[in-house]
């Protein structure tokens, strides 16, 4: 049997990746640092919702809903335990606890995993605009939930004052589990699944692919990814409040995956690259000449020719050749 | 096709680089966070105009420890992220010191990382009484807290209105209107009046008559209602209460301080409402015909709100700062800036005598009579 992709590359790219986080930790000043963070949280966003979105075809708006379900969960779980009882009403249990970041990420993402799977069976029974509709539905709920539930989540304004522990070496190796992750999941029988799912359901049916379960799974594991990176979002900011995750960013992560082309991972990576750098990219134009705002009229400009000249995205829904194993 | 792609590209790299050095070498800089564009932009964008004004004026008069005074906004998009962002490059670009936002939310966003470097960051709107507690000693406040506006037109309501029963109707959307709602009743039982109703209604509302449906069966009658909203809001309230034939007087705080109270009723409904704001507008202090007058000349139209001129004193009072500390030093600044002492602001005099860190500094309360604005009184904290 074939190995399921260039092995070879992979570990190249791999030691690249952490050869530039070194790189950068050491050259660069915090504000460089803090956007290759936000880069990287893109990147796991963009290729998790690529999971949802791209290999299964489930048109979901709900992504920030789970990462506010994950930034939460982590947050109330990292927050130090004096600031806890100035500021939050929690259960006993919860109210002297404290936990390192990576429990607390992993609990997040579960949380928002388990969220999706209890929002995915009533809802993924929809198809197609109504899964749209209903999905961002879900995130108003979220948001709302958030604001209404002061006990724990102080309401409209929200957590503060978070430890600052995200740093690139809790980004990045996540940004490549959640790559990997993708990766194995698309070029497995389940994602192939996923893939004929996309094409035409009913085929695949015929075929014998549980339709639901996989929809509901691909819904899952792509909240959990988004769940983290909630989690690792809130530790950067240091601060979250129930705006913090709203239906505009839903839009941007599903730019991302469209433009970078739906089904492709290698695309949502690059295409997060692009849009989280490209606004930073004019900031000095804007703040030389006052003319704030152009860099999102030109992020705009990029999207339509983009989709003029490449319906279909950067790189459709294939990766590029030399990452791939060649057919035997 | 490729080389077309290729010249767009590069011409925009081209743009971008002959952008970055445009910024001058020897200055002091200040680092003006703003939502300059997005939800908060109608606030942001006056108070980012007055701050740079208030540098031009100074670099005019022949800058601040014989260098310019150089003020550079960085739009921060109404996203906390770009807060973030935004903070730390201007912490990058080695400013001496931040001002920026006003609203709560992102202040939160963005002053932790100065307070972390130990440089002062001056927040020109945000109202939150407990912000310099949360964030440290290096925040500080141009505005009064929300408790001291909430005090001040709950002492008007019952004093000098004489009113001793209230009707309390929050926006319960925001943390602003909830805290307006909790210190106004809280001041007003302490002095010995009763809140006889609570209502809800939340941002973007367009319909209250159920709130005043039951503002008119309320038993025993309230004297009075206090309404905590913001701008769009207080016009509706406004109108549909008067419309709706109930004449008793309408009191809130600075979410009342715009044009909206007046032409969206009319003024023969904006009869009888009084609110708590910054002292600024009807007032006619030597600053502040000043500073209308130097806007005016500068942007070829009158300050939008109380926030152009909040902008224009958060850059004063870091100037002030500096001249006394004779340095830019950042914990030289600090000091100073904690020292301030009868800073004489557009928007009234500060001093930073209280351990919360939140101003002393006159609330105006004025009145809005037949559609015309008119300052009542200036309320002083006493402590």
């Amino acid at each position: 049997m074939a190995a399921p992709s260039n092995r070879a590359w992979h570990v190249v790219l791999l030691v690249a990746g952490g050869l530039l986080v070194l790189v950068a930790r050491a050259t660069v000043n915090e504000y460089i640092l803090s956007i290759i963070n936000f880069v990287g949280i893109y990147i796991i966003l963009a290729v998790s919702l690529n999971i949802t979105n791209g290999f299964t075809g489930l048109f979901s708006l709900g992504h920030p809903g789970f990462m506010a379900i994950g930034g939460y969960v982590t947050a109330v779980l990292t927050f130090p335990v004096t600031r806890k009882a100035m500021f939050l009403e929690l259960p006993r249990w919860l109210a002297g606890l404290q936990l390192p970041l990576l429990p607390a990420l992993l609990a997040g993402g579960l949380c928002a995993a388990l969220t999706a799977f209890v929002v995915g069976i009533p809802v993924l029974r929809l198809k197609g605009h109504y899964l749209a509709v209903a999905t961002m539905g879900f995130l108003i709920i979220v948001q709302v939930l958030i604001t209404n539930w002061e006990s724990v989540t102080r309401g409209p304004l929200g957590l503060n004052g978070l430890p600052a522990l995200t740093t690139l070496w809790w980004v990045y190796p996540w940004v490549a589990v959640t790559v990997y992750a993708a990766w194995k999941i698309k070029f497995s029988s389940f994602g192939r699944s996923m893939l004929a799912i996309r094409e035409d359901p009913l085929a695949a049916q015929c075929i014998g692919i549980h339709l639901f379960k996989t929809r509901v799974l691909s819904l899952a594991i792509g909240a959990f990814f988004a769940g983290v990176a909630g989690g690792l979002w809130a530790h950067l900011v240091t601060a979250i409040t129930p705006a913090s995750f709203s239906l505009v960013m839903a839009f941007n992560i599903v730019v991302m995956v469209v433009v970078g082309g739906t089904g492709s991972i290698s695309g949502s990576f690059v295409a997060a690259v692009i849009f989280s750098v490209i606004t930073e990219f004019f900031r000095p134009l804007e703040e030389s000449f006052d003319i704030y705002g152009i860099g999102e009229i030109l992020m705009a400009a990029v999207l339509i020719l983009i989709l003029i000249y490449r319906p279909t995205g950067i790189f459709g829904s294939r990766e590029p050749r030399f990452l791939v194993a060649k057919e035997s | 096709m490729k080389a077309k792609w290729q010249t767009v590209f590069l011409s925009i790299v081209l743009a971008a680089v002959l952008a970055a050095p445009a910024m001058g070498a020897d200055t002091i800089k200040l680092g003006a966070l703003y939502n300059l564009t997005g939800g908060m932009s109608s606030i942001d964008a006056p108070a980012l105009n007055g701050a740079k004004l208030q540098a031009k004026l100074i670099n005019e008069a022949g800058g601040l420890l014989g260098k310019k005074l150089e003020v550079i906004g960085i739009d921060t998009k109404t996203d906390q992220k770009a807060a973030a962002t935004g903070a730390k490059k201007a912490l990058a670009m080695g400013v001496v010191a931040g001002l920026g936002y006003g609203d709560t939310t992102f202040v939160m966003a963005a002053a932790p990382l100065f307070q972390k470097k130990g440089i002062p960051f001056v927040t020109s709107g945000a109202t939150h009484p407990m912000l310099p507690k949360w964030v440290g000693n290096c925040m500080f406040m141009v505005p009064f807290g929300d408790d001291d506006q909430s005090f001040a037109i709950a002492e008007y309501t019952f004093n000098k209105l004489g009113a001793k029963k209230v009707a309390v109707w929050t926006d319960n959307s925001m943390d602003f209107t909830k805290a307006l709602s909790k210190f106004f009743k809280q001041r007003f039982t302490e002095l010995g009046g009763t809140v006889v109703l609570e209502d809800f209604f939340m941002m973007g509302d367009k319909d209250f008559s159920a709130q005043i449906a039951r503002l008119k069966n309320a038993k025993p009658k309230a004297d009075a209602v206090f309404i905590s909203a913001i701008p769009n809001e207080a016009g509706l309230t406004v109108k549909q209460i008067r419309e709706a034939g109930l004449t008793l007087p309408i009191v809130s705080g600075d979410g009342f301080d715009t044009e909206l109270v007046t032409t969206v009723p009319g003024p023969k409904l904006a009869n009888d409402v009084y609110f708590s704001t910054h002292t600024y507008r009807e007032d006619n202090r030597p600053e502040v015909v000043a500073f209308i007058k130097a806007y005016e000349k500068e942007y070829k139209r009158p300050p939008e709100n109380a926030f152009a001129a909040l902008g224009f004193d958060a850059v004063g009072l870091i100037a002030d700062a500096i001249k006394r500390a004779k340095s830019t030093e950042k914990n030289a600044l600090r000091k100073a800036l904690a020292a301030t002492k009868g800073f004489k602001a557009v928007t009234g005099e500060i001093t930073y005598s209280r351990p919360s860190g939140v101003p002393m500094k006159g609330v105006s309360i004025i009145s809005v009579k037949n559609g015309k604005y008119k300052v009542e009184e200036v309320w002083f904290p006493k402590k």
